[in-house]
């Protein structure tokens, strides 16, 4: 009690490294990094709620280690570099043993310095363009090899898909996610001609020529599919302009990276109905642990609130860090990373997520139709892909391989066996 | 209790197996494929399927394509299944009869995915083609013209003389002769509808030109008799990296020495401190690591270098060539003529739709500036907010739809109750704040956006930060097409025509009315105007009221076609200024201008680099910058008290 | 209105009389009250903040957040001389800022991803070509845009001088072009705010694009961390950074008082005033504008430099052109035609920003509703800055000038010309 009084003093003047040794002090601290206000909010917000429900949950069992688990929630307010700032506030001034935030990959850059400089410990809950493998953050979204590859194969083998439309909001996002694809469809045999790219920028409203541009495509006889990166309230436009042009899913498909259930309820869907999306998860997915979940939120949050894949990726790995900090018997970062390698929790969609040495899970790829009541009808569903960090379908990043505990480094270039950097040039 | 569940498990099936009927036992044998249908694997299940003749078979495939049968899975039966509550309802594949029910756990709903669903569509085809329901022949033809097959073409042509509905029966014909150019055996016929399609520009004609025309690239002399499409040059007709990718899958190699193959080669060289008689600290350029290369090549240590010019020579050598799948020269020659024909037509057409989308986008742009250009005319003020009643209006039709659940309905009331309400927020804003801030128009722009920061808070903290819908009635649904390349959808009709009708409101208060009068006095001279008896003030609130109740009116045709948030507006305030200053202030026939411009030339930049509309954006917000250097005072200059 | 109420039966000073005839002109800079107790302000904070940093009273966090606010003043000053000082509202000064803070943020980079390439590339066999260093710097920048291609953009990237350079030279290249074609053109007045604001959007609209070159929309991170100095922590690389700040505010605030005190000012604030009169007087206005309108972009520059290292990441949002508008509200809250308005409204209202969004404001509960400041905070901003620009035009600036008059009974002559407000008010 004296021990954790002096701690407290010594935090609150800042001045004190927020974990010396590997003993625990009461309460254990869990950072929410999420944007409550600006753009971000709305997405970001759900995960806050997620947070503190599964901390909420795991009190209830009995907490941590024998204390009690505190959320310690901040607004870094949709603008990147507070994320850095308020990260650099969590883990110096308030000491908290782990974070789970961040949303895009531009605010998980900002953040990374500070993680790596004061030895933090980030849950990233989002799917994302890969090309990274901090030694401080777990990535429990997807990587492009866990939706969007098996998204174009199941256009390739499932639907005969032979010509391709990349449409995307303009950031990086779906601009490295392109890239990615695009090397990945010529290596598949199909040619540069057969494949469309546009950037839009975000809440793009005006969709007409664009849209007319796809349905241009199937001049030439063959099917044509849309892989679509569009963001947020963009979408709303471009799907009304499709449903208008009465481009039904049976003539060109389209599949979505970034469309949810959250995203489909701005939306009448009635014209949508057979559209797709790929994610690791969808609310619609017939498990138990999944329905009690739901059920779990619902009673929490209110009946019309939906379920995402960001919640579940933040349900895997806040209980996959309870079980590692359990198992290391402290939260001190370097124990609990060690303890994580290899933990395996259970999917909510079926099957178990293992935590990879590259600090990627193995996830499911799931498919999903949209349907009338703005749903999705799972018509898909791999085994787990391993995340993979480095893409193996462009050529600088093929060579790479990232194994902290093995190799103990993130950018492992494999042609020259060397460490190309331990710290990440963010 | 295990052992009674494998009892039940066991005594399930055999009960069963004793009762089915001639399609379950059929299903049966492929259950697993049926059960989870791949596009790949599926196609000879659905031969079988289809050759079996049963009549009950038909209802089967389509109800499988509905998604509408479930396998149970104590037993691995197929039923139809409909899902009531924690239960789905059984009924029998062969006659539909009620089956009992089962728990939603203890059965699996069948999802074959749209790929399969297309596959099945097709071969339902020869049993709908002739049906009785005019939608299920539909459906058929649907399914045809998505995926043809040759063997179609029998049943199809047998068909068309029995058809008595004339529109289906032009349909079907048209498929015919699709169909006969893909798969005919009769070169006449071919030409024929060769010579049919050359006056259409619709996709499947085209599509079908180009099935016709698909070619197979060969590598080195093509084989004799082969129908060349033509002879790729290397550099021009296909980049030479591509060349030398195809040489290399063909088997002729240049053997060329990488980079990473030379450093290997030195690495595993390397004696003591030197390779190849240097000293391997010299080896920090690339001239020096060739340099050691070669000196190691000389020695027959490692392949030589090929020489500089032996890809050249190698792609000269080595002829690629395009060769027409079809073998019959009559048939491509004739094709690719039709489709150049059609070709141009095609680009007239393109060029029709996008004036159509500038004309469209040009009207949205009006709308969204009017209001700022008679505001900004009569009192010289910028109104930073405007982009807020937009959005005003568009939440105001919102809040509406959610009361009148009538789409048609609920626009009809939305529509003047949006003008209205952004009329009233227009005139309180013109009270409290842009009055006391005349003649000082810098700091009237910051006050009002200030307003606009706070408004689009406000409405984020009562609508939430999600987009919210509203939804277009069904008549406003779906869009007018002259054929497959002009087409617009209707809400953009009607948008236009709105503008058009607010273009002749405005036009007609302004020259007709005594409020025109007073407004365009006071645009003119407001010294002058009130010096001849013309309260300002008045005429200044009615304007902004105008104004206001337009962009309002704005925000509900906006939030049809597009996504209604909180910040909509800004989306549209941007625009709505380069409209104005482009256009001229104060004229609504400079804003008309104005809009076009901006709406045409959005469009053109966007057909220049169809990839990246963003860039389109930046271009096009350059180049009014540019623009403005030469006509400050914009398109339709007006003399008046902005006039320095 | 209150404005003119309040400066109705005073005379008006400096349009109509010479600048040289002005007492307060000709006192030397360095002992005009305004400029000392600045400075002595601007001192005690710094050096405060050094002390209680060294000795853990005060976090590094919040170290940085003093340096970056006081880069923020620096550019809200500058903002304040074009738009207070001279009448030009440009909503594009924040665009120069980020250029600035580019600029740095290449370098930086650059050098620090060059270290880690030699590193590596020393553990291979052979000594490395400038090539391989190449490549493999752009394959470690460029990676995360799916490129490995250096851009022409980053050719001197390698280079502190020409980057430092560019920090300045670049915004002032932009700022010439763009004002020589404006103000040659006679753009003037909302026709001319709007135009910057354009440019500002295309500006951002273009970084936006991973085929700029720049990173797209995750821009450049990372910059917290010094090439080479790995070894020195956070919290002393911060207070370098607030000293540096306050030394560039420091200079910057005592260039500004100068160049608005002598002739030039004069005749700055003439245009403001009556720019037509300024003309036929004979002045060449354009050049003036010009002129003001180049420097404060190179000052802004030279404030983003300093300030996106210790934000440690720059990126196309922050040039956003809200950002510009931002930084007028804050001139305008502060006091503009006023130095230290301009100052004390940048601190004022980013600290408080930080301090209502950061959840430091306790959150208010009606009964029925309850008002949380991370949701309503803009709401209060934007209010007030309308109530401030309606009934307090001279901002918060404007109470300090009340107040000294009330204790010394002297008028400070740096505000903003009555003459010139009643001029715009009686204007037809």
């Amino acid at each position: 009690m004296n021990r954790t009084s002096l701690t407290a003093i010594a935090l609150t003047l800042g001045a004190a490294p927020a974990f010396a040794d590997g003993h625990v002090s009461c309460p254990v601290k869990v950072g929410v990094l999420h944007s409550l206000s600006g753009t971000m909010a709305i997405s970001e917000t759900t995960l806050k709620d997620t947070v503190e429900m599964l901390v909420d949950i795991q009190n209830e069992k009995g907490g941590l280690l024998g204390c009690e688990i505190e959320a310690v929630v901040v607004d870094p307010a949709s603008d990147w570099p507070l994320f850095a700032e308020k990260a650099r506030e969590l883990i110096a001034d308030e000491g908290v043993d782990v974070i789970f935030g961040s949303w895009t990959s531009v605010s998980r850059k900002s953040t990374l310095p500070v993680l790596e400089e004061l030895n933090g410990l980030m849950f990233y809950p989002v799917q994302y363009e890969g090309e990274e493998s901090s030694k401080n953050v777990f990535y429990t979204g997807a990587a492009p090899n866990q939706q969007a590859i098996p998204a174009v194969d199941y256009f390739l083998e499932e639907l005969g898909v032979e010509r391709f439309a990349l449409l995307g909001t303009d950031y990086v996002y779906p601009r490295t996610t392109n890239q990615i694809l695009e090397a990945y469809l010529k290596s598949k045999g199909i040619a540069e001609e057969d494949i469309f790219v546009n950037y839009t920028p975000f809440s793009h409203s005006d969709w007409a020529t664009i849209v007319g541009d796809v349905v241009e495509m199937s001049e030439d006889g063959r099917q044509v599919g849309v892989i679509s990166t569009i963001n947020g309230d963009a979408n709303v436009g471009f799907y009304k302009e499709l449903a208008a042009a009465q481009v039904s899913a049976d003539d060109i498909p389209v599949v979505a990276f970034s469309v949810g259930e959250e995203e489909l309820s701005g939306l009448d869907t009635s014209d949508l109905v057979g559209h797709l999306a790929a994610w690791n998860y969808f609310q619609s997915a017939e498990t138990e642990a999944n329905e009690e979940f739901v059920a779990m939120w619902k009673d929490r949050m209110g009946e019309d609130r939906v379920t995402n894949d960001p919640m579940e990726a933040h349900y895997i790995g806040f209980n996959m860090w309870v079980n590692a900090v359990t198992e290391a018997g402290t939260t001190d970062v370097d124990a609990v990373r060690e303890a994580m390698y290899g933990q395996e929790f259970p999917n909510l969609t079926g099957g178990t997520a293992v935590m990879l040495p590259n600090h990627h899970l193995t996830k499911p790829v799931l498919i999903g139709e949209i349907t009338e009541d703005g749903q999705f009808d799972i018509v898909s569903q791999t085994e787990e892909v391993a995340g993979d960090a480095w893409t193996d379908h462009l050529p600088e990043s093929a060579k790479l391989t990232s194994d902290w505990p093995g190799l103990g480094c993130g950018m492992y270039n494999t042609e020259t066996e060397t460490c190309v950097q331990i710290q990440s040039n963010y | 209790m295990r052992i009674l569940l494998a009892l039940a498990l066991l005594v399930i099936p055999l009960s069963a197996l004793a009762q089915q009927g001639p399609v379950q036992t059929l299903l049966q044998t492929h259950a697993e494929d049926i059960a989870d249908p791949s596009r790949q694997t599926i196609q000879p299940v659905l031969d079988d399927l289809s050759a079996s003749g049963l009549p009950a078979m038909t209802e089967f495939l389509e109800a499988w394509a509905d998604k509408g049968v479930v396998r149970r899975d104590a037993d691995g039966l197929f039923f139809y299944g409909q899902r009531e509550g924690d239960v789905y309802v059984l009924r029998s594949v062969e006659d539909g009869a009620e089956a009992g029910e089962v728990g939603r756990r203890e059965a699996t709903e069948l999802k074959p995915n749209a790929g399969v669903r297309r596959l099945i569509g097709t071969a339902l085809v020869q049993f709908q083609l002739n049906d009785p329901d005019p939608a299920r022949r539909r459906a058929a033809l649907d399914a045809l013209s998505r995926n043809a097959t040759p063997d179609l073409l029998g049943p199809l042509r047998a068909s068309i003389e029995t058809e008595e509905n004339g529109a289906i029966r032009d349909r079907k014909e048209e498929l015919e002769r699709l169909i006969t150019l893909r798969f005919g055996e009769n070169q006449a016929a071919r030409l024929a509808a060769i010579d049919w399609l050359s006056d259409k520009v619709s996709l499947e004609g085209r599509a079908a030109l180009n099935n016709v025309l698909t070619t197979r690239t060969v590598v080195g002399p093509p084989e004799a008799g082969a129908n060349i499409a033509r002879v790729l040059v290397p550099g021009t007709d296909i980049s030479e990296p591509a060349a030398v990718a195809l040489l290399a899958e063909a088997g002729f190699e240049v053997a060329q020495v990488s980079r990473a193959d030379r450093d290997a080669a030195l690495i595993a060289a390397i004696e003591g401190e030197s390779v190849a008689g240097v000293a391997v600290a010299s080896l920090n350029t690339e001239d020096a690591r060739w340099a050691a290369y070669e000196t190691l090549a000389q020695a027959g240590a490692v392949p030589p270098r090929a020489a500089p010019d032996a890809v050249a020579r190698l792609l000269a050598e080595t002829p690629i060539t395009a060769v027409y799948d079809e073998p019959d020269p009559a048939i491509t020659t004739a094709a690719a003529a039709a489709l150049d024909e059609v070709g141009a037509r095609v680009a007239r057409a393109q060029a029709a739709d996008l004036t159509l989308d500038a004309l469209s986008l040009a009207s949205i742009y009006f709308l969204a500036a009017i209001g700022l250009a008679i505001t900004f005319g009569v009192m010289g003020v910028i109104n930073m907010a405007h982009g807020e009643f937009i959005m005003i209006g568009a939440y105001t039709g919102y809040v509406v739809q959610t009361i009148v659940p009538d789409y048609t309905v609920s626009l009809i009331i939305a529509l003047p109750l949006a003008f209205v309400v952004a009329a009233a927020a227009g005139v309180v804003l013109e009270r409290l704040v842009i009055r006391h801030l005349l003649h000082r128009p810098l700091e009237t722009l910051l006050a009002t956006f200030g307003i606009s920061v706070a408004l689009q808070q406000i409405f984020k903290n009562i609508f939430g930060t999600q987009a919210v819908p509203l939804t277009s009635p069904a008549w406003l649904a779906g869009a007018w097409s002259l054929n497959d390349v002009i087409g617009i959808s209707y809400i953009r009709i009607a948008i236009f025509v709105l503008a058009l009708g607010f273009l002749a409101l405005l036009v007609w208060i302004l020259r007709r009315t005594r409020l025109g009068l007073e407004v365009r006095a006071v645009t003119q001279n407001p010294g002058m105007a009130a010096s001849l008896g013309i309260d300002p003030d008045r005429v200044g609130m009615a304007t902004f009221a105008l104004g206001s109740g337009i962009a309002g009116v704005a925000g509900v045709a906006i939030g049809l076609f597009a996504q209604v948030t909180s910040e909509m507006g800004s989306g549209y305030i941007v625009q709505s200024f380069m409209t104005v200053v482009v256009g001229g202030v104060g004229s609504v026939f400079g804003t008309l201008v104005g809009a076009g411009m901006i709406g045409g030339l959005q469009k053109g930049i966007e057909w220049l680099n169809p990839s990246n509309t963003l860039a389109a954006q930046t271009y096009m917000i350059l180049f009014i910058i540019l623009f403005i250097q030469f006509r400050p005072r914009g398109i339709v200059a007006q003399k008046g008290r902005f006039v320095q | 209105m209150t404005d003119a109420t309040a400066s109705a039966g005073r005379p008006t000073r400096i349009t109509r009389g010479s600048p040289a005839d002005h007492p307060s002109i000709r006192r030397p800079l360095i002992r005009r009250p305004d400029v000392l107790i600045f400075l002595a302000i601007l001192a005690l904070v710094t050096i405060g903040a050094t002390v209680l940093a060294q000795t853990g009273h005060v976090s590094t966090s919040t170290v940085k957040l003093l340096g970056k606010t006081l880069c923020l003043c620096l550019a809200a000053l500058a903002m304040d001389l074009v738009w207070g000082y001279t009448g030009i509202l440009s909503l594009g000064h924040f665009a120069f800022f980020g250029i600035g803070g580019y600029a740095i943020g290449m370098w930086l980079m650059w050098d620090r991803t060059e270290l880690i390439v030699l590193d590596t590339l020393a553990r291979n066999p052979l000594p490395a070509t400038p090539l391989e260093v190449q490549e493999a710097i752009g394959s470690q920048i460029f990676g995360v845009v799916g490129s490995t291609e250096i851009p022409w953009l980053w050719a001197f990237a390698g280079s502190l001088p020409l980057q430092l350079a560019a920090a300045v030279l670049v915004p002032g290249i932009v700022a010439l072009i763009f004002g020589w074609l404006a103000f040659r053109s006679r753009v003037a007045g909302v026709y001319l705010s709007i135009l910057t604001q354009a440019g500002t959007l295309a500006l951002s609209l273009w970084l936006f694009q991973n085929d700029s070159g720049l990173r797209g929309n995750n821009g450049l991170s990372g910059l917290q961390n010094l090439p080479g100095l790995d070894h020195v922590p956070q919290s002393t690389i911060s207070l370098w950074f607030l000293w540096a700040s306050a030394l560039a505010l420091a200079g910057a605030y005592l260039l500004a008082a100068w160049t608005v005190a002598g002739r030039f000012g004069s005749v700055l604030r003439g245009i403001r005033d009556d720019e037509a009169r300024v003309r036929f007087l004979g002045y060449e206005v354009e050049h003036y504008k010009l002129a003001i309108f180049t420097g404060t972009a190179m000052a802004c520059g030279i404030a983003g430099a300093l300030y996106y290292p210790q934000a440690g990441i720059v990126n196309p949002a922050e040039i956003a052109p809200i950002a510009s508008i931002y930084l007028a509200v804050w001139v305008a809250i502060g006091g503009r035609g006023l130095l230290y308005g301009a100052v004390i409204g940048a601190a004022f209202v980013s600290l408080l920003s930080s301090w209502f969004t950061g959840g430091g404001a306790p959150d208010i509960d009606l009964g029925f509703y309850e008002i949380r400041w991370t949701d309503w905070w803009l709401v209060l901003l934007g209010l007030t800055f309308v109530l401030v620009t309606l009934f307090a035009p001279k901002g918060l600036g404007g109470l300090v000038d009340l107040w000294t008059e009330r204790r010394s009974r002297r008028t400070s002559d740096l505000g903003p010309d009555e003459g010139a407000l009643r001029a715009e008010e009686e204007r037809p």
